[in-house]
């Protein structure tokens, strides 16, 4: 998909998140997962690292080879987007605790990447 | 996870749908319907001893987080054979299904089919999309209360 398609999404998704309360934890995390794939994307798109026809779904799903490529232009957009999916099984798929704060962390993770994005 | 695991997210992401607008909301109505549908396919395979009601966590299929001690820190990657899906179909549940639980599933695939074109990518949203996902969690769900209450473990 184009950048600004991207953008677009990304935006949508985020003014959904933002009618998120604490205790919409699960969601809250995978909003943040989401909109910032969208952000990643984009942002590898228009620094020329990938097609606009080969977006990322997900970082575990990328070959090693791939994800150092990735990587090597830019290291915290791919590592702050898997922080955001590490932590998707124990809080949103499982049970523990603490899921308020770890989506705040991820949250903060989305801003951030958000940050770099905008300014590619 | 356990049933009563399930169940709870089910009932907390129920009350976020509500909050949120199918349409202009639509990523995450359908995130917050599609998570809640597969918490709800989980409680049925755990209900019918299909899959194991056990504390791990799916963070690939065939690979889960199980605790190690008492900590988040501590859990630890193992490989398990049953247990949680991530989505139907990840991994697949070798047969024989229960009827109400291979419905459930292809309500839920009506439901999957949507998911990386709209939320991923940049397919129209309208309101039969809306309205297909919304029909076949009510029927993911309905089923799920019929089974918890008509048939016991």
């Amino acid at each position: 998909m184009i950048t600004a398609k991207h953008k677009e999404k990304a935006l949508r998704i985020e003014r959904s998140l933002a009618k998120c309360e604490a205790r919409d934890y699960e969601i809250r995390i995978e909003a943040a997962m989401l909109a910032a794939t969208h952000w990643v994307n984009g942002a590898y798109h228009a620094l020329g690292v990938s097609a606009e026809n080969n977006d990322i779904l997900h970082t575990y799903m990328l070959t090693v080879n791939e994800y150092r490529r990735y990587a090597a232009a830019n290291e915290h957009l791919i590592g702050k987007l898997a922080e955001i999916e590490d932590v998707r099984p124990l809080y949103v798929r499982g049970d523990v605790a603490g899921g308020e704060a770890i989506a705040d962390r991820a949250v903060a993770l989305l801003n951030d990447i958000r940050a770099i994005a905008l300014g590619v | 996870m356990n049933i009563a695991g399930h169940v709870d997210k089910i009932r907390r992401l129920e009350d976020l749908r509500k909050r949120l607008n199918p349409d202009a909301d639509f990523e995450l109505w359908f995130w917050s319907t599609m998570t809640a549908g597969t918490n709800a396919v989980n409680a049925a395979l755990h209900h019918a001893g299909i899959t194991p009601e056990e504390r791990a966590f799916p963070s690939q299929p065939g690979v889960y987080s199980v605790p190690a001690g008492p900590n988040a820190a501590d859990f630890k990657s193992v490989l398990k054979t049953s247990g949680d899906v991530l989505h139907v179909g990840r991994p697949p549940i070798p047969g024989p299904i229960p009827d109400d639980i291979a419905e459930m599933m292809k309500a839920m695939e009506q439901i999957e089919h949507f998911r990386d074109p709209c939320t991923r990518g940049d397919m129209t949203i309208d309101a039969k999309v809306i309205s297909t996902c919304g029909q076949a969690y009510e029927k993911c769900v309905g089923l799920l209360e019929r089974r918890l209450s008509e048939k016991k473990q």
